[in-house]
């Protein structure tokens, strides 16, 4: 059977990877799908701890299945943002959405 | 009746509150009102005074009282307690407020606020007649309070003039001074016994309740209390400037009843006084210096209410000379005396200053007893009255406090005989200059003219008091009358002495009053004044020190300025610069400095936002991380 703790190391990458494209990247669909990653590591992990530490009960994995669910209606909410964005800026680059400022 | 003698303050209480919402619209403004609810209480009071007697001395003192509230365990009680000493208080005030109420009416005529003054009259009347019938010290503290608050608005009733606005306010201060001491008092009292009411105080103290030095503290803030009203050195100030008033208010308040109320609490609390050590003697000396003081200074004085002022703080001091000797008989026998004949004496000024059409300087004065010889007949029975001449009125009380003052060594009876000479020779003064002699002014004489039967009508029967109060401290008198005994048996019922007539006392008295009376004619008699010249000239600066009341305001004035402006200036730097422009303003002034220098971290810039996050979360990491291991 594979360690638990190969699943946190890749979930741990993963979580990484997310961090980074939301730093690094420009374009707001971008940044997203790095959210995405992110919520997907510790959804990884939650599943992870689940199987191994506690097999008897699925409470890791309800709280998996709720980030996911969550997960779902923040993309819709902001995919409909970034598309109001683009409408409006003929752009996505979040660095050009900087209107918000004192 | 006698247990529901609170009527007696609830009339003039209704009466104050119609009058107040409704008397400007009423037929003559309300002055009917105030005379009908004036002879209303007098009427009352004698089915009080009737009652009271048919009780007898056994059911003494009727008590009534409601519960008011209760906190826990402690029930606060308030009602009323009729003992002998009320009795006098209740006979003084009906008695003297009928009389001001029937002379105001002429005296006032045609004043502004015609209807609101006789309103506060009967609000005065109302807190009066509360303050004496009161069975414990808490619903008395209330009456001190609304005397103190009519005589404040009575004093300054012309407000227009600003000197009126000043004493009003210097009479309101000065006595809160000594008020603050009362309620310490009685907070103290309460604390030490959880009683308010009179009686059960003074049996907790007899019963050794409270400490000798704690009892004896607290005796002398009850005392502070008593010398502020009853304008006692040094709180005498407010009294003069309380002149400023109309004058029926003067013989009112400011002679016959609320300054006395000093008095009346101290011989009500005498049993308690009595076994605080030397409280009693702190008394007397406070008595006999105030009445000292202001018999000299009443010498210097030219207004003829001033000098009237004067003669009521030194007549104040005997009833607290008595007191201090421990006779509350003579003090309260003083206070039923003078009340008469000093409400007379007021009045009489009072017609003077409207039979003269407002002139009350003697030096306009003179030779007035042609032009208003019932006024001045009554007023020579009253200064006769306050002289001391054998039989009037004041010569029987004044008797009593030298014959209490006999056993408290030579030294208090020597001076208080100088005092009682004092008091004949101002009142020589006074009365020469006032209606002997020639006009010293054409002008004022040639106006003057007898004032209204309203005015002399009081004036008359007053004069009638002041020749017969005095016998009610006969035996036979007052049993005719139905009172057990005399005067000194009936207020002192548990410290009978019974009232003889030492004729050593009344021949020593006379020599008081002929030394004293014949003193001041010998300096001012047929309007000359070349000798008291010569006397003021011989020491002036003695004469400037009478002239200037010993300094006492200019003292006072002093340290008004210097001291408690000087402090409040500081307290003001204090305010203004530490707590107004760093505590406040700084604060407000941080804040906004912080928002203006912190505003540029928000560029608007998502990236920069999340950047944030993940360094802060990246450095919480590694902090706990350190502090972890």
């Amino acid at each position: 059977m594979v360690p638990m703790e190969n699943y946190l190391i890749l979930s741990g990458i993963l979580f990484s990877l997310g961090v980074y494209g939301v730093l690094a990247r420009r374009n707001a669909v971008l940044v997203l799908m790095s959210v995405e990653l992110m919520l997907n590591a510790v959804s990884l992990n939650f599943v992870a701890f689940s199987a191994y530490l506690d097999p008897d009960k699925a409470t890791g994995i309800i709280f998996a299945v709720f980030v996911i669910a969550v997960a779902a209606a923040e993309v819709g909410l902001a995919l409909a943002i970034v598309i109001r964005l683009f409408r409006n800026r003929s752009t996505a680059n979040v660095d050009e959405a900087a209107t918000m400022r004192w | 009746m006698a247990e529901h003698a609170w009527i007696l303050a609830a009339v003039p209480g209704i009466a104050f509150i119609v009058m107040a919402a409704f008397g400007r619209n009423l037929p003559r403004q309300g002055d009917w009102l105030a005379v009908l609810c004036a002879t209303a209480i007098f009427a009352l009071f004698f089915a009080v005074l009737a009652n009271f007697l048919n009780l007898g001395g056994d059911s003494w003192p009727i008590q009534n009282s409601i519960e008011w509230t209760a906190i826990g365990d402690f029930e606060l009680n308030m009602g009323i307690a009729v003992d002998p000493i009320t009795m006098v208080m209740l006979a003084v005030i009906t008695t003297v407020a009928l009389m001001v109420n029937i002379f105001s009416v002429g005296y006032m005529k045609g004043e502004p606020r015609y209807w609101w003054y006789f309103a506060v009259l009967q609000l005065f009347v109302a807190s009066m007649l509360m303050l004496v019938l009161a069975d414990n010290l808490l619903l008395l503290y209330v009456a001190w309070e609304l005397v103190g608050l009519s005589s404040f608005l009575l004093i300054g009733h012309y407000w227009e003039r600003r000197s009126a606005v000043e004493a009003a306010k210097k009479a309101f201060i000065t006595t809160r001074v000594g008020d603050v001491g009362l309620l310490i008092g009685i907070i103290l009292f309460w604390e030490a016994t959880g009683t308010f009411n009179i009686l059960e105080i003074t049996e907790h103290v007899k019963n050794g309740a409270i400490g000798d030095t704690r009892l004896f503290v607290t005796m002398m803030f009850i005392l502070l209390g008593a010398m502020g009203k009853s304008a006692q050195l040094p709180f005498h100030v407010w009294l003069p400037d309380a002149m400023e008033g109309p004058t029926p208010v003067s013989a009112l308040i400011h002679a016959a009843t609320m300054v006395v109320a000093g008095v009346y609490l101290v011989a009500r609390m005498l049993p308690v006084f009595e076994l605080a050590g030397d409280a009693l003697t702190v008394v007397m000396v406070v008595g006999l210096l105030t009445a000292l003081f202001s018999g000299v200074v009443a010498f210097a004085q030219t207004d003829i209410k001033k000098v009237l002022a004067y003669s009521t703080v030194s007549q104040l001091g005997f009833m607290f000379v008595a007191l201090g000797a421990g006779y509350a008989s003579a003090g309260m026998f003083h206070l039923f005396t003078h009340a008469f004949f000093k409400a007379l004496l007021f009045l009489g000024a009072g017609a003077v200053i409207i039979g003269t059409h407002h002139h009350q300087e003697m030096g306009q004065l003179g030779g007035l007893w042609r032009k208003m010889p019932i006024t001045a007949a009554t007023f020579l029975i009253g200064s006769l009255a306050l002289a001391g001449l054998f039989p009037l009125a004041g010569f029987w009380s004044k008797d009593e406090i030298l014959h209490a003052v006999e056993g408290q060594g030579t030294w208090a009876f020597f001076l208080l005989s100088i005092a009682a000479i004092m008091t004949a020779f101002y009142t020589a003064r006074l009365f020469i200059r006032t209606f002997l002699g020639k006009p010293r002014d054409e002008e004022v004489a040639s106006h003057t003219s007898e004032v209204s039967p309203v005015m002399t009508l009081p004036l008359v029967f007053l004069a009638f008091m002041s020749i017969v109060a005095g016998f009610f401290i006969f035996h036979d008198f007052g049993s005719a009358l139905g009172f057990p005994g005399g005067f000194s048996e009936f207020v002192f019922l548990h410290y009978p002495s019974a009232f003889h007539v030492d004729w050593g006392l009344v021949g020593l008295s006379t020599v008081l009053f002929v030394v004293g009376t014949f003193g001041g004619a010998w300096l001012y008699w047929n309007g000359r004044l070349d000798r008291s010249t010569v006397l003021a000239e011989w020491q002036p600066k003695v004469y400037e020190m009478v002239q200037r009341k010993f300094y006492f305001d200019d003292l006072y004035q002093f340290l008004i300025d210097r001291v408690v402006l000087g402090f409040s200036y500081l307290v003001s730097w204090f305010d203004r610069f530490a707590v107004n422009d760093t505590g406040v303003d700084g604060s407000a002034t941080m804040t906004g400095y912080t928002g203006f220098v912190l505003k540029h971290l928000q560029t608007g810039k998502v990236p920069n936002y999340a950047m944030a996050i993940a360094v802060g979360v990246v450095a919480l990491t590694l902090i706990s991380l350190a502090v972890g291991s």
